[in-house]
């Protein structure tokens, strides 16, 4: 009987996927980039796709339910959502992944386009979308409340396609949290919403231990309607991880992590200086570590492939030369590429486990640096470097500094630098000022600064928000520098680390595409964050106002009782009151017992 | 408490009040002097502790040595191989070395002009970016290439090398970890501070290309010693007198002290039985020390960016290696970085007294206070004589008499001449200035003879200064109290202020002006007159900075550049405490005690 019901469960689940699935509704690829420094970028994407008329009809199929119904819930037409962690380090890696389009700032970061008619109802959907959100995700989103919501104006535009009569009454709504520590637990919800959740699939290579000890990663959900020419306009939604291992780090085993000094005899040494021996070793090690394998990297092979996935789309691409070898499990091909920089994997649909070893190159052993070069491929120079920092000291006032950096020779670089600073920074717009390196001032026909939006903080209420639209000649240094105030909290407004300083959120930068056209209609070309910063207040010494408070009270209890005394009391000179001496007081008592001692005597008498 | 107000008012008028001041004076100084020396005993110092529990010192195994010492060996023939090589050929190898390590490295030059001298140099460096973390806090681990003693501190460099390899293997760290090698050990780090914190002049110091966050802790190695080593000493001292979170030295103390069991010690103590004496001497060593405010080493400049930082110096002979060493750092940075918040839960004001007795600002700060104290107090008992007719019986004479009669007469008030006292004090004030100039412009070899010529001036200028007065103006006896009544004043003002910032200082010039309470002219005993100069000249500011050098066998040339270096670069204000305000007060107290007053002419005026 079971097997009967189980077999008609299999058909009917068959009948129902037959006739619907086309296989460009979903697909996953894993591209894998070693980068210079003994570093592997993976990039994991996952993009499904629903009809909007689906969609709309509570239809889910890849898209998640979960997802989907909040988003209909809070009237959300795109949504970006990114947690992120660490730093890309763009001097060696060069160009950041997707073009910086899936990353966000240290944190989580979130922007979505409302339907909403008036402000009030955008912000109330908003709240809706944010307390939603942070159930699904396990992050303080929550916490994205109006201090921390700001609404560009130039920096962001939308990815999907939407009709222009619905655009009219969209509102967009960007919040950050810089503080949030992304971890495990968001990875968790991640994967459940992939239609192959963590089981099958390149989502297997998905180990908390090894995302979260990555030098930087990325996890990215993006859900935008698409309208392809002459289509049916689909529910896009892409799920992005990329992340940055340090290969040396990664191969470590899991039994055993802690970096011992290996055996003498193990170190990679440089036998050409004249000192070496037993016991001196100048290490030779660093750049030579670019030999690894999946099981290595991600501590577990890759379960096959997921059988909803679109076959058309190879599951994993590694991205090195060609004259490299790699060895990879059988039942799977490779497939180089015309770029000479790349190659993808076919994997067979029965293929129980895929493993893929990139051995050392040969040659390398022999003459170190000058082969190095070759094994990976060299990285893509990004439009833009930026570095942020503060600038002065002390608890009252500082300063931020940007650096901008635009390395091509002969391109102009146009760019809108966004800033969301919390409220208690006050910043001093006047002083904003840009500066070419080695050059007094910007020049009047050409200056720097094009635009600035800004938009000032109301106490308690809401952050600055600061866009400023710059344009950067080529191969110059720009410093955008501008001061603020650093005001005093309310002594319950400070957190319980109050002496750590305040996470101040990274800032936007996206780089406009110089000629939107047709082929490249994107907004943006290009988009970096900045890394985050941390400002210190004013902070008081909270056993203070228990001190105070003791104080106080030993002070008023001793001076009140004297200070009522003198106040209350009649003072009258000495001969004007009564005098207090011995005699005055026998005279008293005389006076008031006298007659009755006189009785006495009478009687006596 | 009526009864107690007008007890009090009356005891104003009591003739006795106006005699009890100097006794009182002497009293605020003895028990101040005496309240430093019962610090050490064990009833006021305390037991140090660990305040902020995130530190955990000692708490982590270290894994610092095996096969890093072979890495150690060749990293210590590179640094041998640069010896006596230019600044920039020295920056170009090591830059080498940690870029070869996969680090950031950058490079600042400075140029400081001192005393005509020129300092300059070029920093190195390396940024070890946390594996997981965002730019937002830093801790820095310096090894200046020479140490304050002028040694070359090959193993530190080798050692800093090696941990920046080591360290760039752990994946735990949660600040970037920064590694500086600076040429010298006072001006390199002092640029490369300021310059981070954007508090540079770029005319003398370049901006940094690189920088991190927050920096939350810095520590200096400074291990020009060769051989093994039995014990760490711990210099803490910082540029005026400004010390390191306590909690610092405590887990420093902890680790190396505990956990990888070698001595500590403090303050150049190399052997403390922890007994009275060598308590005492250690506290006063460090009072010195925060007294003069120098400059001790790298970490020096650290502190007054509220970046708390120790050098680490090995010293004697025992059986502690490089690798010990090594991993002292390694605790300490393990340390460090669980801090989730900067160090603020312990003292920044103590005093220590052994590596783990201390005594904090609560219990020593009276003592200075007392110091300050007595100044105030007689500045204000002359004022109130002052104003008072003179000679000294008459008045206890009359307010006996009107006590008798039962009478409330009171002494007639004298008015009081102020334009001269002021005028005086005002001088002696905007002269310091002279001095001041001289000794932190005059180009090093016109140091000694600038500071005899000044000595010889100064022993004359009371004289000229007191001839002058008593030529043109011929002041009164109420005068010169008064001005001494100033000059104590504003001496007992400063004195206080200062003691709250650098209580050593405070306590020192403290002591030393404290003869000045007691002068006043002697217009009828020249013997007393001459007893009080000598003693004047003596505990003069020039004489006693050439007893100090004397005892310390350093020429004045040195002291003099020193001080103007330190002036110059780290912003040290002792010289505006010696010149501008112990100065001034010592001429004034020397004018007072060859002061001729007119008897007989504030009688005039009164009447």
């Amino acid at each position: 009987m079971r097997q009967l019901l189980s077999l008609l469960l299999l058909s009917l689940v068959a009948l129902f996927f037959a006739p619907r699935a086309s296989a460009a509704d979903y697909h996953e690829q894993l591209v894998l980039r070693p980068l210079p420094l003994s570093a592997l970028l993976a990039s994991f994407n996952f993009r499904s796709n629903t009809t909007l008329s689906a969609f709309e009809a509570h239809n889910f199929r890849f898209f998640p339910r979960s997802l989907g119904q909040i988003l209909q819930h809070a009237g959300t037409r795109e949504l970006h959502l990114r947690f992120s962690l660490g730093r890309w380090d763009a001097e060696s890696w060069g160009a950041r992944p997707w073009d910086g389009a899936r990353e966000g700032g240290t944190g989580v970061e979130l922007w979505a386009w409302l339907e909403a008619d008036t402000d009030e109802e955008a912000d109330r959907k908003w709240r809706t979308l944010t307390n939603a959100l942070s159930g699904l995700f396990c992050a303080s989103l929550n916490f994205i409340d109006g201090t921390r919501t700001t609404r560009p104006v130039m920096s962001f535009q939308p990815e999907g396609n939407h009709p222009n009569s619905a655009m009219t009454n969209v509102h967009l709504l960007y919040g950050v949290l810089p503080h949030e520590v992304v971890c495990t637990e968001n990875l968790t919800p991640f994967l459940k919403l992939l239609p192959c959740k963590g089981k099958a699939g390149i989502a297997t290579l998905l180990d908390g231990h090894k995302l979260f000890d990555a030098s930087w990663q990325s996890m990215a959900i993006d859900v935008r309607p698409v309208c392809p020419p002459g289509g049916e306009c689909v529910l896009e939604m892409e799920q992005t991880i990329d992340m940055v291992l340090d290969i040396e780090r990664s191969k470590r085993p899991r039994g055993n992590p802690i970096p011992r000094p290996p055996p003498a005899h193990e170190l990679k040494c440089d036998t050409a200086k004249p000192y070496h021996s037993g016991d001196t070793c100048f290490p030779a090690d660093y750049n030579a570590n670019q030999d690894w394998s999946l099981s290595q990297i991600f501590g577990k092979t890759m379960k096959g492939t997921c059988p909803l996935t679109d076959p058309n789309v190879p599951p994993v691409c590694l991205q090195v030369p060609n004259s490299r070898g790699v060895y990879i499990t059988e039942g799977a091909t490779e497939k180089k590429n015309l770029d000479l920089v790349s190659r993808c994997y076919e994997i067979a649909p029965d293929t129980p486990e895929f493993e893929m070893v990139l051995p050392r190159p040969e040659s390398s052993e022999e003459s170190g640096q000058a082969v190095a070069v070759q094994e990976v491929v060299k990285p893509e120079t990004p439009l833009l470097y930026a570095e942020r920092s503060f600038t002065g000291h002390g608890q009252e006032h500082g300063g931020v500094q940007t650096i901008l950096r635009n390395p091509s020779p002969d391109t102009k670089v146009e760019f809108i630098y966004m800033e969301t600073l919390p409220w208690f920074m006050r910043i001093y717009l006047h002083t904003i000022e840009a500066r070419i390196e080695g050059q007094a001032g910007s020049s009047k026909q050409d200056p720097l600064i094009q635009e600035v939006y800004y938009r000032p903080a109301v106490d308690r209420a809401r952050g600055t928000q600061l866009e400023v639209r710059m344009r950067i000649p080529p191969a110059s240094t720009v410093f955008l520098t501008y001061d603020f105030e650093k005001s005093i909290l309310r002594y319950t407004e400070y957190p319980p680390d109050a002496n750590r300083g305040f996470d101040v959120a990274a800032a936007v930068i996206t780089i406009l595409n110089p000629n939107p056209n047709a082929t490249s209609p994107r907004f943006a070309a290009y988009n970096l964050r900045t890394t985050s910063l941390l400002c210190s207040l004013p902070t008081p010494d909270f056993s203070m106002p228990y001190n105070v408070i003791i104080f106080t009270s030993t002070a008023i209890a001793l001076a009140f009782g004297g200070m009522f005394n003198i106040i209350v009391r009649r003072f009258v000179a000495a001969d004007e009151g009564p005098e207090m001496t011995l005699t005055a007081i026998k005279e008293r008592l005389r006076k008031r017992f006298g007659g009755l001692l006189q009785k006495y005597r009478g009687k006596g008498g | 408490m009526p009864r107690l107000l007008s007890g009090a008012l009356r005891l104003r008028r009591d003739p006795r009040m106006l005699k009890l001041p100097p006794y009182l004076s002497l009293l605020c100084i003895l028990v101040g002097v005496v309240w430093l020396f019962l610090l050490p005993l064990d009833e006021y110092s305390r037991r140090t502790y660990i305040s902020e529990n995130a530190l955990l010192p000692g708490q982590v195994h270290t894994y610092f040595g095996g096969s890093d010492q072979n890495v150690f060996r060749a990293y210590k023939h590179e640094v041998n191989s640069l010896v006596g090589k230019s600044n920039v050929e020295i920056n170009d190898k090591l830059e080498s070395i940690v870029k070869g390590l996969g680090l950031k490295a950058g490079r600042q030059n400075f140029t400081y002009r001192s005393a005509g001298r020129v300092y300059s140099g070029e920093n190195l460096y390396a940024i070890l970016q946390a594996p997981r973390g965002d730019a937002t806090e830093a801790i820095v681990l310096v090894a200046a290439w020479e140490n304050a003693k002028e040694e070359l501190n090959r193993n530190g460099v080798a050692l800093v090398l090696t941990l920046a390899r080591y360290f760039k293997r752990w994946s735990l760290w949660s600040k970037d970890i920064i590694f500086l090698v600076t040429p010298d050990s006072i001006a390199g780090p002092q640029a490369w501070v300021d310059a981070y914190h954007d508090a540079h002049d770029s005319a003398r110091v370049d901006s940094l290309p690189l920088k991190s966050g927050a920096l939350q802790g810095a520590i200096a190695i400074d291990y020009a010693k060769e051989g093994r080593f039995e014990s760490v000493h711990i210099v803490y001292d910082g540029v005026n007198g400004q010390l390191p979170n306590l909690d610092l030295i405590n887990s420093v103390v902890s680790i190396a002290g505990g956990q990888m069991g070698m001595g500590v010690a403090i303050q150049e103590m190399w052997g403390h039985n922890d007994q009275y004496p060598d308590r005492l001497r250690t506290m006063l060593r460090g009072m010195l020390k925060q007294g003069l405010g120098l400059a001790s080493g790298p970490h020096s400049s650290f502190i007054p960016y509220h970046v708390d930082a120790v050098t680490l110096q090995p010293f004697g002979d025992g059986w502690q290696d490089e690798m010990a060493m090594g991993r002292v750092v390694e605790g300490t940075f393990r340390s460090l970085n669980n801090l989730l918040e900067h160090l603020h839960q312990s003292f920044f004001f103590y005093l220590l007294m052994q590596r783990e007795r201390f005594v904090s600002i609560g219990t020593y700060l009276p003592s200075a206070m007392l110091v300050a104290a007595n100044f105030t107090i007689m500045a204000i008992a002359l004022w109130v004589k002052s104003g008072q007719p003179e000679g000294e019986a008459e008045p206890v004479k009359m307010e006996a008499d009107g006590i008798g009669s039962g009478e409330t007469t009171r002494a007639p008030a004298v008015e009081r001449d102020l334009f001269l006292p002021l005028g005086v004090v005002t001088i002696c004030q905007f002269l310091a200035v002279i001095p001041f100039y001289l000794f932190n412009h005059a180009p090093d070899s016109m140091l000694t003879p600038a500071f005899t010529i000044f000595a010889v001036i100064n022993t004359a200028l009371p004289h000229s200064l007191s001839h002058l007065l008593t030529t043109y103006y011929t002041p009164s006896a109420q005068q010169y109290q008064l001005i001494k009544s100033f000059s104590l004043l504003l001496l007992g003002m400063f004195l206080s202020s200062l003691a709250t910032l650098n209580f050593s200082l405070a306590f020192l010039v403290g002591l030393l002006t404290s003869p000045l309470t007691f002068m006043r002219p002697w217009p009828q005993s020249p013997a007393m007159r001459t007893a009080c100069t000598v003693l004047l000249n003596a505990v003069s500011p020039t004489a006693v900075l050439v007893a100090a050098a004397f005892a310390w066998h350093l020429d004045i040339n040195t002291v003099l550049r020193e001080a103007a270096f330190a002036w110059d670069v780290c912003g040290m204000y002792t010289p505006v405490v010696v010149w501008c305000v112990w100065w001034p007060a010592w001429l004034a107290g020397s004018v007072t005690v060859l002061g001729r007053p007119e008897v007989g002419k504030t009688k005039q005026k009164t009447t």
